[in-house]
């Protein structure tokens, strides 16, 4: 799984971000660079900080929303470079 | 509103999309001097029974995209425990005909999912469809995608 550290991380500041759900976080490692209203934006920021190294952007939830699809697809991880 | 009506494609609102990077993502490669990929167009299964966008591996690698999401993900192959999938930042576009402007989405987080052997590059789930209208006219074998 990419990114381990940064949902570590994630998980960890959950709690601190009561008045923040819905906002989109970033993170880097275990820093928290910040949090965005657009997941557009968060994306444009991780690009413009930290250029091609792993960044996590992930909304803030209470309860994680999560992806229904249908169609019988398996989720593939894709062997990154 | 752009839109365009098509007829069903082996008896499903197929369509033609284009996955690029983004261009905070194509910025930075540029800075870090190295080629940006070019964009891959996809034949496109619009699917009402999918919450996000789902795309085939290979376009992801023909991409070059590295993960920057991740997200719990429910199909009838994952079981009630689910699966934690990674999501990668693309640029979305969606074309009636070259002379109208695209339905363009910026940035739009897709997850990978092996789709080539149903035929298909990529589900257009509902977080496009968001965006759009979508008449699916089962009786008279067309669609009309609008937006």
């Amino acid at each position: 799984m990419a990114l381990e550290k940064e949902l570590e991380t994630f998980k960890s500041k959950l709690p601190e971000w009561k008045g923040s759900e819905g906002k989109f976080a970033l993170i880097h490692g275990t820093d928290v660079v910040n949090t965005f209203t657009s997941y557009e934006d968060a994306i444009k920021e991780g690009y413009a900080r930290f250029k091609l190294e792993p960044f996590l952007v992930k909304q803030i939830q209470a309860i994680e929303q999560v992806q229904f699809v249908t169609r019988f697809v398996a989720p593939t991880r894709v062997p990154t470079v | 509103m752009p839109h365009f009506t098509k007829q069903f494609t082996n008896g499903a609102p197929i369509i033609t999309a284009v996955l690029k990077v983004t261009q905070a993502r194509a910025d930075a490669l540029t800075a870090a001097n190295q080629p940006i990929p070019p964009m891959q167009r996809m034949t496109a299964l619009v699917d009402s029974g999918a919450s996000c966008t789902c795309v085939d591996p290979t376009i992801i690698q023909a991409l070059g995209l590295s993960p920057t999401g991740s997200t719990l993900m429910f199909t009838p192959s994952t079981g009630a425990q689910g699966h934690t999938t990674d999501q990668f930042d693309a640029s979305l576009q969606i074309y009636c005909t070259m002379e109208q402007a695209p339905l363009e989405i910026p940035v739009i987080g897709v997850v990978a999912s092996e789709l080539r052997v149903q035929g298909i590059d990529a589900l257009i789930g509902r977080d496009v469809l968001k965006f759009c209208l979508f008449d699916y006219n089962g009786a008279s074998g067309f669609f009309t995608l609008a937006f």
